[in-house]
């Protein structure tokens, strides 16, 4: 008797907080802790305030994008529910799609969007995911060093290591490098190889074929590797990550940096020892060829095993709508995804820079777009980690990358 | 039907029932032995026996997540695929190395950790503590801690290094030096669990025979080889087995120190499964090297278990 008295007020518990009027959408996005969570909460409370009824909160995952990948690997491939919007590296929508891990927008149209993210988000003509900011390398320099020695800001990598020698030389300090870029094997080591090698004109792969050039490669290899040998940049460079680099241009220990946009914001911030003195510019060709930059940024894709789809892609629709990137460009100097906003005079306030950064995104090229990226990329990084640090030559690392990139793309 | 024979048929009946009953209650030796043994069957083969043959099974499968196609059976292609794959040569050889110099280095300091912790100490307790911390610090965080004493600007290594004169190296920056820092850290992590087993061994052995042997007139060298070693030996092939077995799955340390780095040359095979099942999301693959690891763990045990065995039969 008592059971069935509990179990009929189970029953009607159940019952009420599943209809409409007491109904209250638990969403979970999913981002990156360093990907600065604190301010898009600030976006996700202004969601929750326009759609009484959808409770956003966010889960953190991993510092690195390969480290988020790792963790969302394991996530989606045991069919997890419990993610409903996450934030994707532009790398990985392709990977997501083909395992059938995204929940496509049938029929949206990416045509308001920078070009480079429309292509991103569309895998065999889905929709797979909407853009959440665009991002791109750029070269961070020391303009008040550069002015202090006559150089303007360089535009082939030999114009580099001499401007670097020469203020460095002149510097007289032991704690001064001419050039930070990230030769660790992570993520951005693959950018690193792919700078100059692209700027020779060369592509990885076309319409799914390996396309790789062997000699464009050394010389690529043989670049960075040269940069440390000559002093221009530190001797433990493969020991050093994204972070480390934007850390040490902020500390003002480095005269010129490879890095992405939100280097920016923190090199204006507090704690920075360089506010106002830092120039943003395009990153450096090599000798007759032209200036490239690796296309970053982030999407947001909504999980094919969330149990709330249409709250998901409501949620989703809104972070890459463009109230959004603006409000993300101002406060979090994320770049924008939508060209007009580049010249707004709030965003330009807020990131001079911004205004002559949209070529830099429009023409930035896109790693190789393949659903075995994260192959690719391992195959890259290790060998410029391992070049870098001596233990195979430029020549013997673009034959290894050849051969393995060979076997992954069959 | 008279009410009797209706009786007889009840009292059948109940007679039936009470036997099954009887013989479910007071079972004979053998189905004893079976429902005794049946939890612990049923257990292994849950958590062990299924998985392995799972694992087997799609070693011999094409099954990657990436390409989105179903899973293919072909055959050995993925155990050829390894011969051909340089990574994975590597990985392997480092792992064994790992191995051939972690296990009796761990077990040379343990032993002597654990010879200097028996002496007769007044206060035994902080002695006892300081063995026990290594062994209870997670590995990624000895491996992450151990990162940053080398480092090779902010490291306390390279800083003691200068300061007795010496240049101090970029450790992680040769493949040679990442890989003595990483034996250097499994040894230091492995010494601890080492001299608590050979500690709790020392403690079994009676005082009176080290009374004897000093009334025989045996130096502490010859009572040590003569009654310590000989009394521990037991002791120190289960620390042996345990600790091999551990090292043959060597993957915190390096993973936090090195990430298998420079290049690929200080990457263990626990590495190499991790990165293709989870980062390349190749299960066939990755389960395939694993059987590889599974071999080479049994084979190990195998020796191990010999060991023993051989000893209790020539006893």
């Amino acid at each position: 008797m008592k059971f069935a008295r509990l179990a009929s007020l189970l029953w009607c518990g159940a019952v009420l907080a599943s209809s409409p009027a007491f109904a209250e959408t638990q969403l979970k996005v999913y981002l990156s802790s360093q990907g600065q969570p604190a301010v898009w909460r600030k976006a996700l409370d202004q969601f929750e305030a326009h759609n009484p009824g959808i409770k956003v909160t966010i889960e953190l995952g991993g510092a690195t994008s390969d480290l988020q990948a790792q963790y969302l690997n394991t996530v989606m491939s045991a069919k997890d529910s419990s993610l409903d919007v996450l934030i994707l590296d532009v790398i990985r929508p392709a990977q997501f799609a083909a395992a059938g891990w995204l929940s496509p927008f049938a029929g949206r149209d990416l045509q308001s969007y920078l070009r480079p993210y429309a292509e991103a988000n569309t895998v065999d003509g889905k929709v797979v995911a909407l853009p959440a900011f665009a991002d791109a390398m750029f070269l961070y320099y020391r303009k008040d060093l550069l002015d202090k020695y006559g150089l303007p800001p360089p535009k082939t990598w030999d114009e580099l290591a001499i401007a670097a020698k020469k203020v460095t030389e002149g510097e007289h300090s032991q704690d001064l490098q001419g050039l930070s870029f990230q030769g660790k094997a992570i993520e951005g080591a693959v950018c690193t190889f792919l700078l100059p090698y692209w700027s020779q004109g060369k592509t990885v792969v076309e319409g799914g074929k390996l396309t790789f050039d062997r000699d464009a490669a050394t010389k690529s290899l043989a670049l960075w590797k040269s940069f440390a040998e000559a002093g221009v940049a530190k001797k433990n460079i493969s020991e050093v990550a994204t972070d480390d680099t934007r850390k040490e241009f902020q500390a003002g220990n480095v005269v010129f940096a490879v890095n992405w946009g939100y280097a920016w914001a923190l090199s204006q911030g507090d704690g920075s020892a360089v506010v106002g003195k830092v120039g943003v510019a395009r990153l450096p060709a090599v000798a007759g060829g032209e200036q490239s930059s690796c296309l970053g940024g982030w999407e947001w894709g909504v999980s094919a095993y969330s149990k709330h789809q249409e709250e998901a892609k409501k949620l989703a629709e809104y972070l890459s709508s463009p109230e959004v990137s603006k409000f993300m460009a101002i406060n979090g100097s994320l770049l924008p995804t939508y060209a007009a906003l580049y010249t707004d005079s709030e965003v330009n306030k807020a990131a001079p820079w911004f205004a002559d950064a949209v070529p830099v995104v429009r023409t930035a090229r896109a790693r190789p777009v393949t659903p075995r990226y994260n192959e690719v990329s391992e195959v890259i990084r290790t060998t410029v980690n391992a070049v870098l640090a001596g233990v195979t030559t430029p020549a013997d690392g673009a034959a290894q990358i050849e051969n393995r990139l060979k076997r992954i793309l069959r | 039907m008279t009410v009797t024979s209706r009786l007889e048929q009840v009292a059948e009946r109940v007679e039936t029932r009470r036997a099954m009953l009887s013989r479910l209650l007071d079972p004979d030796e053998t189905t004893l032995g079976a429902l005794l043994l049946a939890p612990a069957a049923v257990l292994l083969g849950g958590v062990i026996v299924y998985p392995v043959c799972k694992l087997l099974y799609t070693s011999f499968l094409d099954l990657s997540l990436t390409s989105g196609a179903p899973a293919r059976f072909v055959g050995l292609a993925n155990f050829q695929q390894m011969l051909e794959d340089p990574v994975f040569w590597q990985a392997t050889w480092n792992t064994i190395l790992i191995t051939l110099i972690t296990v009796p280095g761990a077990l040379v300091v343990g032993l002597g950790l654990a010879l200097l912790a028996n002496l007769p100490f007044n206060i035994r307790w902080p002695v006892r503590l300081s063995l026990l911390i290594p062994w209870a610090l997670p590995l990624s965080f000895a491996g992450l801690i151990f990162a940053w004493f080398f480092h090779s600007e902010y490291g306390v290594v390279n800083d003691v290094l200068n300061r007795v004169g010496l240049p101090g190296a970029i450790w992680f920056n040769s493949p040679r030096l990442a890989f003595a820092a990483i034996c250097l850290t499994i040894t230091w992590k492995a010494s601890s669990f080492m001299a608590m087993i050979i500690l709790a061994g020392l403690q079994t052995i009676p005082r009176s025979l080290y009374e004897a042997a000093d009334v025989d007139g045996a130096g502490r060298v010859r009572q040590f080889f003569e009654i310590t070693l000989p009394l521990l030996k037991p002791t120190i092939v289960v620390a042996l087995i345990f600790r091999t077995i551990a090292a043959l799955q060597t993957f915190d340390i390096p993973y936090m120190m090195t990430g298998g780095g420079p290049g690929t040359s200080t990457a263990t095979l626990a590495m190499y499964i991790h990165q293709n099942t989870v980062s390349f999301l190749d299960l066939g693959y990755g389960s395939a090297l694993a059987v590889v690891m599974f071999i080479l763990s049994m084979c190990v045990t195998a020796v191990y278990l010999r060991m023993i065995s051989g000893r209790e039969g020539a006893r």
